[in-house]
């Protein structure tokens, strides 16, 4: 099939973002208006003019496959909006719809990971199958109810009232953008949208569709396309406005054969056989939503969520490759550690420096903002990845035959690209786990403990000091915790006694690595390896989790993750000649500490009291084996420190002082050995250029 | 590429085959370095740069031969210490120990060495495998030796970069 070509691989990235972003928006429209049960003849016209567009785009890129599939899926909608009394009971069409859209998707991964090779379409026949068939049901449908003389679509579309029936014909010469290549299908993809309007057609030149020589005369002299003037012209020359990466077109009226004696429309010049009479640039403004940006443009409104106002004002968005930002992001971390490198120059101590602190001080301010704004560059909304579980409830409600519904909250929340990207997964697992394992599998199981029979899964993300907290939870029958200790027991994965597990403590237990207590194994979840991949990736992004849940109340799944990953604010501690990076989020005080607040307990393990409450304390220099000479508690200072409601004081030489660091990751090298698992998170390079080791407080205390 | 050559012409020495050494031909470059009496060599491809020895910030809970992290322009290195890792004696830093950075599959680590002595040709003659002995746990990390005919000069083993980046633990 298909063969991808060499050098076409920038315009097969476009295509991919592009097809996708149309994909999501699909998705979400079809989601909302399943929910409301009722298509608005807006959403109508949006479906089309996706499918319009991923057909287009199909074709252009020698897809044929897919371009098939959206032409039918555009066949059929085409019955829906040219009769939309028809959308009473069209649940079938939503399951079509939405196999079309994961066929799309299935396909398109498969394309881009073997890029250049051969690719299949699975269930394609199948597809245009079922396509076929729910088109004639709605037609037939149609041509009952509405008796009209409408009998095919097309035909129905042609509503416009024919002129005189002389052989008037009009002549469009058609300019492409510059630099679009393959001018020669973009061509012939023109002249296959408006061939069904047409009752004559001619072109030149005329081997468009094999002779790929053609482009270039489509370059210099433009593409010509004559059709009788009696036909809908209106329309056609709409869709030439409208189609791809259509620079312009002029009309030209070429009949020497017979005058114009009724001037069909106010395009046709009344001087005829003049050539470039009217020109129509694309940017002029076209009545909403006809699509008069360009698919890609297109595509980034879908991006930002504007798809639904489509319309004709300029979009002021551009999209950049991830790695050019990440390059960007570590550039400005380079540039605030050598900013401060400079600024607490060592050179520099004792002067009196007015001028150079003044500048310096602007310097620091401008760092800042650029630092910002570099972040919120990086920032998306949570709402696409929000949209994709509404799908999977939506997916698995039908399967699994429960009644639930989906309350999102908070989707506007905006987050750095890498941990939306690196979210998905996790929450797919949890929203399968809540619909699977956690809403009841009998609705009298819900009645009986007083709860509406109809369940609820939410899932909602809030912004909280500097982190972004994302819970997953659900109504259901909650997490039994004997079931999950009496597994914990057969699988050995206790590392105490018993008795000695908390509830909550039990609960987390899920989420080790193959643990799963349902018995059986289905095909959306139970086979144990949901929960690890959820951990381990919201730990990728520095975030944690916590399970939640109340026996029969239902379960809670709550994430935290910080929102910046790169930049902290830091309070430097020594200890020996180590220096240690305390996030400063997690220190509550710091002081000075007397030996009479000291309390030990049996085992001689220090513990302070401060007012009224005891906390642990943890020496620095034996948890990291640090020589130092700052051994006895009173020398050096206490850091009380606090994540997740749990605290505890740590032991420092002292303190340095307060810095915003760029977080590092450890070396690659060091992967293999556990050092995250030990309390620290990273290293950081410190303005005279050495390197401090940052504590994750909550490693450190749990 | 070099290095397929030389693994050639390793392989055609252990196998006997003596064509090779008649043509003696350069197969590519090695930068030699002292530790204590041994030269030792790493093929010029994956040495990144030497380095002075500088402040190294000790990692907790990582093996003896990790002496920890150094900062070579704003990127984060471990460093090893080829002496601890060979299982010799450590000696107090001197004014020609260096660090050299070496890369391979994006994975940096820095090594530390008493001297760098010399980059040189590898000729394809003096190619010698190593002897087949399991009982040497060094020669684990050793990919071949080069010979030298004069008695003034040493035979040189030449470090297997991979393994001794991408060794699991043992």
């Amino acid at each position: 099939m298909a063969k991808i070509e060499p050098g076409m691989e920038a315009m097969l990235d476009m295509y991919f973002f592009e097809t996708n972003s149309l994909l999501e928006q699909l998705d979400e429209i079809l989601l909302r208006t399943e929910q409301a049960n009722a298509f608005d003849s807006e959403d109508i016209k949006e479906i089309f003019r996706i499918m319009h567009t991923i057909k287009g785009s199909s074709a252009m890129m020698g897809f044929d496959n897919l371009s098939v599939l959206a032409h039918k899926a555009e066949d059929m909608f085409f019955v829906i909006r040219e009769n939309p009394e028809l959308i009473t009971d069209v649940s079938f069409v939503y399951d079509l719809v939405f196999q079309v859209s994961d066929s799309y998707k299935a396909q398109i991964e498969a394309i881009q990971n073997n890029v250049g090779g051969e690719y299949e379409l699975s269930n394609f026949d199948e597809l245009i199958e079922k396509l076929k068939n729910a088109k004639e049901k709605l037609s037939g449908e149609a041509n009952g109810e509405a008796p009209a003389p409408a009998a095919t679509p097309a035909a129905s579309a042609e509503s416009a009232p024919s002129g005189n029936k002389g052989n008037n014909k009009t002549s469009v010469r058609v300019f492409f953008e510059d630099g679009c290549q393959m001018e020669n299908l973009r061509a012939f993809l023109l002249i296959n949208t408006i061939r069904e309007e047409c009752s004559f057609l001619e072109f030149y030149p005329a081997d468009v569709e094999t002779n790929p020589e053609t482009s270039k005369e489509i370059i210099e002299h433009g593409f010509l396309i004559t059709f009788s003037a009696e036909d809908n012209q209106d329309y056609i020359l709409k869709q030439i406005e409208t189609a791809l990466n259509v620079q312009s077109y002029e009309v030209l009226a070429a009949p020497s054969e017979a005058p114009v004696a009724e001037a069909p429309k106010a395009e046709i010049p009344p001087e005829p056989a003049k050539e470039a009479v009217e020109k129509v640039e694309e940017k002029q403004p076209a009545p909403a939503p006809a699509p008069t940006e360009s698919a890609v443009e297109k595509a980034q409104a879908a991006v930002a969520n504007v798809a639904a106002q489509g319309g004709s004002q300029k979009q002021s968005l551009i999209s950049v490759n991830l790695a050019k930002l990440d390059a960007l992001n570590d550039i400005v971390g380079e540039i605030i550690t050598t900013e401060s490198m400079v600024i607490s120059n060592p050179d520099l101590e004792g002067l009196e420096l007015e001028s150079f602190s003044k500048a310096a001080r602007d310097l620091k301010k401008l760092t800042g903002e650029l630092q910002d704004t570099v972040m919120s560059i990086r920032m998306v909304p949570l709402s696409g990845v929000f949209q994709k579980m509404n799908r999977i409830v939506r997916d698995m409600r039908k399967k699994l035959g429960k009644d639930v519904e989906f309350v999102m909250e908070g989707e506007d929340t905006e987050v750095d690209k890498s941990i939306v990207d690196s979210l998905q997964d996790p929450l797919m697992h949890l929203v399968r786990n809540c619909m699977d394992h956690g809403i009841e599998e009998n609705v009298n199981d819900r009645t009986a403990n007083g709860k509406p029979a109809k369940g609820t899964v939410k899932l909602t993300a809030q912004n909280s000091s500097g982190e972004v907290i994302i819970t997953v939870s659900d109504d259901g029958a909650g997490i039994d915790p004997e079931k999950v200790l009496a597994k914990a027991r057969r699988q050995g994965v206790l590392t105490k006694p018993e008795s000695e597990y908390t509830v909550k403590e039990i609960q987390n237990l899920i989420l080790l690595p193959g643990f799963s207590t349902n018995e059986q194994v289905t095909e959306f979840s139970g086979r144990g390896v949901g929960m690890d991949v959820v951990k381990s990736n919201v730990e990728k992004c520095n975030g944690t989790i916590v399970v939640d849940s109340k026996k029969g109340a239902g379960t809670t799944f709550i994430i935290k993750i910080p929102l910046t990953l790169a930049i902290i604010d830091g309070m430097e501690i020594s200890v020996g000649d180590i220096v240690f990076t305390v996030p400063i989020s997690t220190i509550r005080e710091s002081f000075k500490v007397e030996p009479e607040q000291i309390l030990r307990d049996t085992d001689g393990n220090e513990m302070i009291m401060l007012r009224g409450i005891c906390y642990p304390i943890l020496r620095m220099h034996e948890k990291f084996g640090i020589e130092t000479e700052v051994t006895d508690l009173k020398e050096g200072i206490l850091l009380l420190v606090e994540t997740d409601n749990k605290s505890m004081c740590i032991f420092a030489d002292k303190l340095i002082g307060e810095q915003q660091v760029v977080v590092k990751p450890f070396p690659k090298y060091l992967a293999r050995y556990d050092i995250k698992g030990e309390g620290l998170s990273g290293c950081t390079i410190m303005g005279d250029g050495s390197i401090s080791l940052i504590i994750d407080t909550n490693t450190l205390i749990g | 590429m070099t290095s397929d050559v030389i693994k050639e012409a390793v392989a055609k020495q252990q196998s006997g085959d003596r064509k090779l050494v008649a043509d003696n031909s350069v197969l590519g470059k090695v930068m030699t370095f002292n530790i204590g009496e041994q030269v030792y060599g790493i093929e010029i491809q994956y040495v990144v740069e030497i380095i002075g020895m500088q402040r190294i910030t000790k990692v907790p809970h990582v093996p003896d031969y990790i002496k920890g992290i150094i900062n070579v322009r704003s990127k984060v290195v471990p460093v090893i210490d080829i002496r601890t890792r060979f299982g010799k004696p450590e000696i107090p830093v001197t004014s020609h120990t260096c660090i050299i950075t070496l890369s391979f599959n994006e994975t940096s680590v820095g090594i530390i060495v008493d001297n760098v002595a010399n980059v040189e040709d590898i000729h394809s003659s003096d190619i010698s495998a190593t002897p087949e002995n399991k009982n040497v746990n060094t020669n684990a990390f050793i990919q071949y030796m080069i010979r030298s005919d004069s008695n003034s000069e040493q035979t040189k083993l030449i470090l297997d970069v991979a393994k001794l980046l991408d060794e699991q633990e043992a």
